[in-house]
C-alpha cells in the first residue's frame, strides 16, 4: 500500500529512534480524534453491509462446489471465475480430492476449462489418465489426476463468467450425455447467483470506500500515530453513535439503493434476470445511439463489423 | 414431452434418443441411397476449415493433412486473421475434430482456424473474423465445435451465415447445450448438429424441427488430443465434426453442390430408426 490514509496506523510505522527533527508525540487529543475516525469509517461500513447481508462470495461458490459433489456423486468439484485480466482462476473446490486446484490460474485457450470458457460448449472427458501429457501436467499441478470430468460453462444471461468442473463419478462410471445436460442447467442458476453476488460485493466496497474517503476528508489533516487505547473512550458508543448518524444524514437515495439491492437479492432468479434484462437493453440503447452515425454499405447496410462494436461484447 | 427432471434426458438430444427416432424417419425428403450421395468419395478435392483450438500437425490422427495454420489476432482492437507459426493446439479439442473429419474423409484437406487463445475477452468477434476468412478463402465446408450466446452478434452472425451460404461455404455448427441464443448454429443456412450415442460415425439422424437439424456421434467418442495423445469424450461438439466429414466427402463426389444441396443429401441418406 502506498496512499497512506488515516486508517493505515500501526505500532510498527516508526521506531523512535528514527524521528525527523521538528517531527513530534501526537496529543492524546490528536491520537483519539484519528482513531475516531477510523472506528466511524468502520461502523459505517458495518451498517452498510449488515443492511445488504451479503453471502460472501466464497462462500457461495464453496457451497455451489459442494452441492455439484453431492449431485453427481463425484469426488470432487471445482469453479474457476474469469480474473479481469480474461484468465481463468479456480476459485473453490469441494470433496476430498479437489483442494489442490485453488489458485491454479489458466491461460486464454489453454486445457479444457480455457476450452469451455472460450466456446460455451460443454464437454465430458474419460481415460483421461491414458493421455501421458495432461497426466503429467494435471499432476504437476494439482496432485490429483481425475479418470473422467466434466466441464460445463458458467453463463449469466450472455457471458461466460467460468467454468464449473466435475471429476470421477464414484462407482467409476463415466459421465453420460444426461449428466452434460444437468450439469448445464445446474451451472446456469449457480452463475445467476454467483453474478448477483458479485454485484452486491462490488458495491458494498465501493459504498464503504466512499464512505471512508468522505469521513478522512471530513476530519483535520493531522497525522496522529496510535500508540495507546488504554485510555481510550467508550468506542462502542462511538461506534453506534457514527451508525445511527448514518443512517439521518446520508441522503434518502443512497439508503434506496441499498434497499434495492437487498430486496434484488431475495427476489426470484426471474425477477433478477428481467431486471439484468432491462439493463442490457438500456445499455444496448445507449450503444446503439452512440453507433447510428457510422456508414453503411450501399447493398447490406453496415458490415458485420460495423455492427459489432468491439466493446459491446 | 418426457419428463427432462426426473428422466434428466437433454432437450436437445430428444429427438434422437430411441423412443424418438420413429418419428425422424418419416421425413426422407428424396429418394437417394448412400451409394448414390457418396460414391467412393474419399473427401480429395475438399479443404475442410476446423475453427477451433488449433490442430497439432503431426499428431498421427490427422495423417499429414493439415496444409495451413492460421489464427485470429486481436489488433488495435479488431480481430485479424494472421498466419500461424506455432501451429500448436494448447487444448486438444481441436485436434480431437480434425482427426474425426480425417477418419472419415482421408483425402481431404483440413486448415486450422485457431480462434482459443488470444483473448478470453471477446470470443464471439474472434469467432466471427474467423467464419469471414473461411468464406473469403471460398473453403468448401467448415466446422464450427462453438457457438456464440451474444444477442448483440445476431446481426453479425446472421450476415456471416449468409455470406457463407452464397459463396457456397457450409457452415456445420455444434448446438448449445442450453436454450437460448447460439449463433449461428440456430440459423436455417447452416447445419447444426447434437449428439447421439450410437457408437458409429456412420450412424446419423436428420430432425426437420428446430433447433437442432441432425444427430451424430458425440457419446463416449475416442479421439485424438494434444501431445499425441488419445481420450474419450463427450459433447455435441465431438458430433458435430461427423457431419462435417460426410459433408466433405459429399462435396468430394458432387464438387459443384451448394450447401442446400449437401444438407438434402445429407437428410435423405441419414439413418433410418429401423436400422438401429
Amino acid at each position: 500500500m502506498t496512499d497512506r490514509g488515516p486508517g493505515d496506523h500501526g505500532p510498527g510505522d516508526r521506531e523512535p529512534g528514527d524521528r525527523e527533527p521538528g517531527d513530534r508525540e501526537p496529543t492524546d487529543d490528536e491520537r483519539d480524534a484519528s482513531l475516531r475516525r477510523l472506528v466511524e469509517a468502520l461502523a459505517a461500513r458495518g451498517a452498510v453491509a449488515l443492511r445488504l447481508e451479503p453471502p460472501g462470495l466464497d462462500r457461495l461458490l464453496r457451497s455451489i462446489a459442494e452441492a455439484t459433489v453431492a449431485l453427481f456423486d463425484a469426488e470432487a468439484a471445482s469453479i474457476a471465475l474469469v480474473d479481469p485480466d480474461g484468465r481463468l482462476r479456480f476459485r473453490v473446490a469441494a470433496g476430498d480430492q479437489g483442494a489442490g486446484v485453488v489458485g491454479l490460474v489458466v491461460e486464454p485457450g489453454e486445457g479444457i476449462a480455457g476450452f469451455v470458457l472460450a466456446t460455451s460448449q460443454p464437454i465430458a472427458i474419460s481415460d483421461v489418465a491414458t493421455d501421458p501429457r495432461f497426466d503429467r501436467e494435471a499432476a504437476a499441478a494439482t496432485g490429483y489426476v481425475p479418470r473422467s470430468l466434466l466441464a460445463v460453462p458458467l453463463e449469466s444471461g450472455d457471458r461466460v463468467i467460468g467454468v464449473l468442473e466435475v471429476l470421477d463419478r464414484r462407482g467409476g462410471n463415466a459421465f453420460d450425455l444426461r449428466d452434460v445436460s444437468l450439469a448445464g442447467v445446474f451451472a446456469r442458476q449457480a452463475a445467476i447467483a454467483i453474478e448477483v453476488s458479485r454485484t452486491e460485493r462490488d458495491v458494498v466496497e465501493l459504498v464503504a470506500a466512499g464512505l471512508a474517503a468522505a469521513a478522512s476528508a471530513a476530519g483535520t489533516s493531522a497525522d496522529g500515530t496510535v500508540a495507546d487505547v488504554a485510555e481510550a473512550p467508550d468506542w462502542e458508543a462511538v461506534a453506534a453513535d457514527a451508525a445511527a448518524r448514518l443512517a439521518t444524514e446520508v441522503e434518502p437515495g443512497f439508503w434506496d439503493l441499498v434497499d434495492r439491492l437487498a430486496r434484488l437479492r431475495a427476489a426470484d432468479q426471474d425477477r433478477v434476470r428481467l431486471a439484468i434484462d432491462v439493463l442490457d437493453v438500456a445499455l444496448r440503447h445507449l450503444a446503439r445511439d452512440r453507433r447510428s452515425a457510422s456508414p453503411g454499405r450501399p447493398t447490406r447496410g453496415p458490415s458485420w463489423r460495423e455492427r459489432a462494436a468491439f466493446e459491446t461484447e | 414431452m418426457t419428463d427432462v427432471g426426473t428422466d434428466r434426458r437433454p432437450a436437445w438430444s430428444e429427438p434422437f434418443a430411441p423412443p424418438n427416432r420413429a418419428a425422424l424417419g418419416r421425413s426422407r425428403p428424396l429418394p437417394v441411397d448412400r451409394a448414390a450421395a457418396f460414391g467412393t468419395a474419399d473427401g480429395r478435392g475438399v479443404t475442410v476449415a476446423i475453427v477451433d483450438s488449433g490442430i497439432e500437425a503431426d499428431h498421427p490422427a490427422v495423417g499429414g493433412r493439415v496444409v495451413r495454420h492460421v489464427r485470429v489476432d486481436v489488433v488495435d482492437g479488431e480481430p485479424r486473421v494472421v498466419e500461424d507459426d506455432e501451429r500448436v493446439d494448447a487444448v486438444g479439442h481441436g485436434t480431437a475434430c480434425a482427426g474425426i473429419v480425417h477418419a472419415l474423409a482421408p483425402a481431404a484437406d483440413l486448415v486450422s482456424v485457431r480462434v482459443l487463445g488470444s483473448d478470453n475477452r471477446a470470443p464471439g468477434l474472434l469467432f466471427a473474423a474467423a467464419i469471414e476468412w473461411v468464406v473469403e478463402q471460398a473453403i468448401p465446408v467448415a466446422n464450427l465445435s462453438l457457438s456464440s450466446r451474444k444477442e448483440a452478434l445476431f446481426g453479425a452472425f446472421h450476415h456471416l451465415a449468409d455470406d457463407a451460404y452464397f459463396a457456397n461455404t457450409l457452415l456445420v455448427c455444434a448446438a448449445n447445450n442450453l436454450p437460448g441464443p447460439s449463433y449461428p448454429s440456430l440459423f436455417a443456412s447452416v447445419v447444426s448438429v447434437a449428439a447421439h450415442d450410437v457408437p458409429d460415425p456412420w450412424t446419423w439422424f436428420y430432425n426437420p424441427r428446430p433447433p437442432v437439424e441432425f444427430g451424430a456421434w458425440g457419446v463416449d467418442v475416442p479421439v485424438a488430443w494434444k501431445g499425441g495423445g488419445r481420450i474419450v469424450a463427450t459433447g455435441n461438439s465431438l458430433a458435430a465434426p461427423h457431419i462435417a466429414g460426410l459433408a466433405a466427402l459429399l462435396r468430394s463426389a458432387h464438387p459443384s453442390a451448394s450447401p442446400f444441396e449437401l444438407k438434402a443429401l445429407l437428410a435423405a441418406t441419414a439413418t433410418p430408426d429401423s436400422e438401429i
